[in-house]
């Protein structure tokens, strides 16, 4: 029988595609391809940082790299990697629908997010650029000499294609739901597309119009911005991080949602609370509107302005932390089993913890001016967008490798590399921790010789992470073309994704699909299939 | 006939809308040459909003639409007002001090910063 | 106990609608970053923001405003006789209409901005005004009105290509598409009714 994958061999028909589960996969593919140049410059950067002296690199070829590793790996590589892959493949399979509202629109999404970011490659090919992602001024407006308005062209044309797909998720989640669908009968990973989507289409515009600022200040030269004309600089930081802060819950929501498909299944249990996880997911996305000038405590903004952040950002891990109790409570009595997937997500519950409960301690004013811009900072957000979120996508990315590609992969080296990481993560990143508490600050690429020790680690750490990264690549294209057939559902999982063929025909289901009356009717005394054979 | 009844009342409406758009814009226009001090910027945003609202409720069709539309038009509008008034937290209670290299301010700043002792 | 799932859409005429109005909130988003600009700029400089408003056009500000009020109220009639069998035969003409009043603004508006251009209000080197704030105002000014030109200028095509669509009785210029079309259309004039007092109208009186 044929599925998606054989309806249409040539490339045409696949640059002109409109199933989403096609658009999936081209998106998968450029992700993957700018996640392998962001880890380039990451590692630059650690090979640098293994020794205190500035050796390897000028500061200005430093600057150059950690900024590209952060508007690389922010906007080209984390905000769309979960929404954009398995969300476009997966959401209208879990809805029992055909595609998506908008397909062409899906399309379009995804030609937008190429051509922004081959125009920021362009811009990094060129020359680069070292503002740092942030793009403070008037450093960026009035100082910098390198190619500041290019790059952000690229940032501003790959932030209609997260609108666009955010609006296209939010369209079909309220009109393409089956009648026997209401709210809470959806599963948890399409709440977590629906809030995430609720920001990427009122958070990315404030992106676009900033970007656009930029772009004029720079150009007229005159500005806004700039307090050497009674401009404000605060003013770009309120506009950056009203779009940024959000940003992150667009990075962390999806991932959740897929670590609540996996959890429950490797369980064999419900999930444990679910309308509370549900609300929990909204209020993390509204909450989250409100804390943005927790990134600017030391900037010079107000203090009452400080202070009611402050209590909002606190305010802003209740939600997250219900649900990680949720997740832990959901594990009581099941019947665990560690495939990958599962160790992924399980990884993602501790590390999230570890970088939501760090966050707390930079949301408190006193402490907040020591921790900042030192490396504390950049262990805490790593610890949530690689030890949570990579970790989530390479969860869902195992999960429904099956689904997606008709093929298991190798379970054995899969548990390896999910190790690997793991292992690897936590040597890169913990002792920056320590490096931060110590005061080693951000962005510098020469050190004191009394942080070397702990450098040296992290670049050690960085070694092993890369060669986790690096594996799956090896094992899924093997599976490919040796990789044993999957049956609709090898995992035993529940959702309407299950119920069709792996892969799924072009039109998604043989048989309308059937919609269970309990969401996630999961019982650990269930037999669950078979483990895999080993390769 | 039900269906021209409806369309003439349709299109009194869209006409008596549009008048009042147009007087409401002249009003806009007048009340901009009186000094009202600091009213004349309210007056104008007042009017804007009443505009504005014509458009929506009776262009728009806002008064037609379900919940979940007039919803998707109330969160636009309400994080767009919590992004002015949180910013604005910030600029209304920041003590402000001015540069050498920095123009003569042109307001007296709300808090001056204390001197350094 | 469990039910089979509809894999056809629900309810076709709402997805379009839907989708439009979800677009105009990000757009909301995208022009409120300016508003909060520009009251920083009014609260900051309120001289220099008083002077370059009285240096611009106010009454070819008027026209526009008064060309795009009407412009709305004629879209709003085309969707009406859209929906009336016996006015049908009208739309396609106040689609073609509303796309030239738009056509007239941006004619008025090149006119606004050539002046403007050669009275040295274009800030750079040779900016006329001296007062401290005067340029940002029309930093702002240009990319406030050059965006919602820009916006127009899609919203006209769209409404041209819907107009001579209709006329031919195409599948694609029905209800459903004019009604979204027109919500655009009325967006992008809600915008320019608060553009209108925020950068003509301030301190006329002066």
């Amino acid at each position: 029988m044929t599925s998606y994958l054989d309806d249409g061999l040539t490339i045409r028909s696949w640059l002109t595609t409109t199933d989403h589960k096609r658009i999936a996969i081209l998106y998968a593919i450029a992700i993957t391809a700018f996640f392998f140049i962001g880890g380039a410059a990451a590692t630059i950067i650690r090979m640098e940082l293994a020794t205190p002296a500035g050796d390897l690199v000028s500061h200005d070829a430093y600057n150059k790299l950690f900024t590209a590793h952060g508007v690389i790996m922010v906007w080209l590589f984390l905000i769309p990697s979960i929404p954009s892959v398995l969300g476009n493949f997966l959401l209208p399979l879990m809805l029992g629908a055909k595609d998506l509202a908008f397909p062409r629109l899906n399309l379009l999404s995804w030609y937008l997010y190429l051509a922004g970011g081959l125009v920021t490659l362009e811009a990094l090919l060129l020359g680069g650029v070292d503002t740092g992602w942030t793009f403070y001024t008037p450093y960026s407006t009035m100082f910098s000499n390198t190619y500041v308005v290019l790059t952000l062209v690229g940032v501003f044309i790959t932030g209609f294609s997260s609108i666009l797909t955010g609006l296209n998720f939010i369209v079909t989640l309220h009109t393409l739901r089956p009648p026997a669908m209401g709210w809470f009968k959806l599963p948890l990973f399409a709440w977590g597309m629906y809030a995430t989507s609720l920001i990427l289409v009122l958070a990315t515009p404030v992106l676009a119009i900033t970007t656009l600022l930029l772009i004029a200040e720079r150009l007229f030269q005159i500005g806004i911005f700039d307090p050497a004309y009674g401009g404000d600089p605060l003013l770009f930081q309120h506009l950056f991080w009203f779009y940024s802060h959000p940003a992150v819950y667009v990075m962390i929501l999806p991932a959740m949602g897929v670590v609540s498909e996996i959890i429950p299944c490797f369980a064999r249990r419900p999930v444990y609370g679910y309308r509370s996880m549900a609300y929990a997911i909204l209020t993390i996305a509204s909450v989250g509107f409100l804390v943005w000038g927790h990134h600017m405590f030391v900037s010079g903004q107000s203090l009452a302005a400080s202070m009611t952040f402050s209590l909002l950002s606190f305010i802003v891990a209740i939600p997250s932390a219900i649900k990680v109790f949720n997740w832990t409570a959901t594990l009581y009595k099941g019947s665990i089993r560690f495939d990958a997937p599962m160790l992924y997500a399980l990884g993602f519950v501790g590390l999230f913890t570890i970088g939501g409960l760090t966050g707390l301690f930079l949301a408190s004013l006193a402490l907040d001016v020591h921790l900042t811009d030192t490396y504390f900072v950049i262990a805490h957000f790593h610890y949530i967008m690689v030890g949570g979120a990579v970790m989530a996508y390479f969860a869902g990315l195992h999960f429904w490798w099956p689904k997606a590609t008709g093929r298991m992969y190798s379970e054995v080296w899969a548990r390896i590399a999910a190790v690997l990481v793991f292992v690897g993560f936590n040597l890169t990143f913990f002792p920056q921790f320590i490096l931060g508490v110590e005061g080693m600050p951000r962005r510098y690429h020469a050190y004191p010789p009394q942080f070397q020790v702990l450098n040296l680690l992290s670049s050690a750490g960085a070694g092993v992470l890369a060669v986790g990264y690096l594996l799956p690549l090896v094992y899924f294209a093997w599976s490919m073309r040796h990789g044993a057939s999957a049956g609709p559902n090898p995992f035993g999982a529940k959702g309407l994704e299950w119920q069709t063929r792996s892969p799924p025909p072009t039109g998604n289901f043989d048989h309308p699909p059937v919609v269970p009356d309990i969401v996630y009717d999961y019982a650990p005394d269930e037999p669950a299939p078979a483990p895999e054979p080993a390769p | 006939m039900v269906d021209r009844r409806r369309f003439s009342h349709t299109a009194l409406t869209l006409g008596l809308a549009w008048i009042a758009l147009l007087l409401l814009m002249l009003a806009s226009l007048g009340s901009s040459y009186l000094n009202l001090g600091p009213w004349n910027a309210v007056s104008g945003l007042v009017i804007a909003t009443l505009k504005a609202a014509i458009v929506a409720w009776l262009f728009m069709r806002l008064r037609e639409s379900g919940p979940l539309i007039r919803l998707v038009a109330i969160a636009g509008l309400g994080l767009w007002s919590i992004q002015i008034g949180l910013s604005s937290v910030d600029y209304a209670t920041r003590a402000v001090t001015p540069a050498a290299i920095q123009s003569p301010q042109q307001l007296p700043p709300l808090q001056a910063a204390s001197r350094p002792h | 106990m469990s039910s089979a799932a509809l894999t056809e859409p629900k309810d076709e005429p709402d997805i379009g609608k839907l989708g439009m109005w979800v677009f105009l909130a990000s757009e909301v988003l995208f022009f409120g970053g300016l508003f909060l600009a520009y009251l920083y700029g009014r609260t900051h400089w309120p001289q220099g923001w008083s002077t370059a408003s009285r240096h611009t056009d106010v009454v070819l500000g008027t026209v526009n405003t008064a060309l795009l009020l009407t412009s709305s109220a004629v879209v709003a009639l085309a969707v009406a006789c859209e929906e009336d069998a016996t006015q049908r035969r009208w739309t396609a003409r106040l689609l073609a209409l509303t796309a030239a009043l738009g056509t007239a603004f941006l004619v008025v508006k090149g006119f606004e901005w050539h002046a403007e251009w050669d009275e040295h209000l274009v800030p750079g080197p040779s900016f006329a005004l001296d007062v401290p704030g005067a340029q940002e105002f029309f930093v702002l000014y240009f990319v406030m009105t050059g965006l919602h030109g820009v916006h127009m200028i899609a919203g006209i095509a769209v409404l041209a290509v819907l107009a001579r669509g209709r006329s031919r009785r195409r599948e694609w210029a029905g209800a459903r598409q004019i009604e979204v079309a027109a919500l655009y259309w009325h967006f992008v004039d809600i915008v320019w009714i608060f553009l209108y007092p925020l950068l003509y109208l301030v301190q006329r009186h002066g």
